[in-house]
């Protein structure tokens, strides 16, 4: 790399650059000030149209063919040549500054779906599949691509109608998964965990690649993918009201719990690590956090916020 | 039933949002674009929006955006065309060659800024994590992450004056 590429005198407009980057984050965006600037001078616009259009043509190359260094992988492996996530296209763009209207040229159709706390949607997809979304949790699906799903936030249960031509693929932060015919959760948070309940799944197609079979599940710790067992029946079992967990960390139970409460339940730094095992009655909580006390051993107090678990003396 | 949520946020901004779409290039036909930009948003929403206002406005710029984009692909037709070199696209394969080739002097041209550089460009602008959630990932303020994006942006405005 030569410095003299990078300087003005080449013709890098860094005043419409500067927009550019500005306008695509929510912080920074101040649309008051950016229609000033365009009146300021009426080849602003172009100026601006030429700096986003080569960012995003950028983008695009990069997403087309993404080659970052995968965080993820199996243990012992260290590091992988193949990216864990395959969100490219479309998806990348409905993910740029969090916006639904995009300029790609497959005219992607983006939208999102959100939930509040306590609440659970059921989403169906043009292709017979659906979404399930737990309390606070948040998707981004594609009108075009009925096909694929992001998982921003929270948690979701993913009952996919097979098609090999088309596999069906989620992506859970770094993690991809497709679907081999199945139905299968998958949770974010302090822990992303995806659990199967019919069928397999592949996570990390173009790296690990590891499938999971029904009553199997994965936890991503750090780099590594952790393997274990779960009852097939358990999963997703939150539609019923019922969350199991075998020897998950009590500060990750608790952000389990609260997407299905009006008031989040926090843990006591001292105790979150704490493993826990066993399954939670969803609507006995949310009428008494208290009965969190004598199925975790701690003690349950009322915070300002909602309800934190404590140790008991 | 007065409108509400959105079309209520659309209707009471959408003098604004019409002078942002006249001095974004649209002019007089800014009035008809905030129609169209209406129609777009109302059809591919669906849950709720954190700032509906710079929902909007985003929505529109993207709208001008992509209007340029097409304008620029057929002006760039007509010169191909101009050249002799037909108004035909190159075959899938070979746009398929061309596309890899614009990705690897892409990446490489982000590399050639270092690895965290690259890096911040590829979470914020290609993978959409928000600044500061990427500052905290890589352990550097705000500041940094807007500094190496503007470095990288530069780079990569630099490689596209070069390529055309």
């Amino acid at each position: 790399m030569s410095q003299d590429r990078l300087s003005p005198a080449h013709g890098v407009d860094t005043v419409a650059l500067d927009w550019a980057l500005r306008m695509t984050d929510p912080v920074s965006a101040d649309w008051d000030a950016f229609t000033e600037w365009l009146e300021a001078d009426p080849g602003h616009a172009e100026r601006y149209d030429r700096a986003a259009a080569t960012l995003m043509e950028a983008e695009e190359a990069l997403s087309a063919q993404p080659e970052v260094p995968v965080p993820v992988a199996i243990a012992p492996e260290p590091v992988r040549r193949h990216p864990l996530r395959w969100v490219g296209g479309a998806m990348a763009a409905a993910l740029i500054g969090a916006i639904g209207v995009t300029a790609w040229q497959d005219r992607p159709q983006p939208y999102v779906v959100e939930t509040a706390a306590g609440e659970t949607r059921r989403i169906p997809l043009s292709d017979g599949s659906s979404v399930t979304l737990a309390g606070l949790s948040r998707v981004e699906l594609d009108h075009a691509e009925p096909r694929r799903a992001v998982l921003a936030r929270g948690e979701a249960l993913f009952q996919v109608r097979h098609d090999a031509q088309h596999p069906f693929a989620v992506q859970a932060g770094r993690l991809a998964l497709v679907d081999l015919g199945t139905v299968f959760d998958v949770r974010m948070g302090g822990q992303t965990r995806v659990a199967v309940a019919e069928g397999a799944v592949m996570v990390d197609p173009k790296g690990a690649a590891l499938r999971l079979d029904a009553g199997q599940a994965v936890t991503v710790d750090g780099d590594r993918l952790i393997q274990s067992a779960v009852e097939p029946q358990e999963v997703g079992g939150w539609r019923e009201g019922r969350l199991a967990f075998d020897g998950v960390p009590l500060g990750v139970v608790a952000e389990d719990v609260s997407r299905f409460l009006a008031r989040p339940v926090t843990v006591a730094p001292a105790i979150a690590a704490r493993p826990f095992r066993g399954t939670i009655d969803l609507e006995a909580v949310r009428r008494d956090p208290a009965v969190l006390g004598p199925l975790m051993d701690v003690r349950v107090r009322r915070a300002a916020t909602g309800w934190m678990l404590e140790p008991r003396e | 039933m007065p409108p509400t949520g959105l079309e209520a946020i659309f209707l009471a901004n959408r003098d604004k949002l019409v002078r942002f779409l006249a001095a974004r290039g649209a002019g007089d036909a800014a009035e008809d674009l905030v129609q169209d930009l209406w129609l777009k948003v109302a059809v591919r929403m669906d849950g709720p929006i954190a700032n509906p206002l710079a929902y909007l406005y985003r929505a529109a710029d993207m709208l001008m955006i992509d209007r340029y984009r097409a304008r620029r692909q057929e002006e760039l037709r007509e010169q191909d065309w101009v050249e002799g070199e037909g108004p035909e696209p190159p075959p899938g394969a070979e746009r398929a060659v061309a596309a890899r080739q614009t990705a690897e002097q892409v990446a490489a041209t982000l590399a050639g800024l270092g690895e965290r550089p690259a890096a911040v460009f590829r979470r914020v602008r290609v993978d959409g994590i928000p600044q500061r959630q990427v500052a905290a990932e890589l352990g550097v303020s705000i500041s940094t992450v807007e500094s190496d994006l503007r470095m990288a942006a530069h780079a990569l405005a630099a490689l596209k004056e070069r390529i055309e």
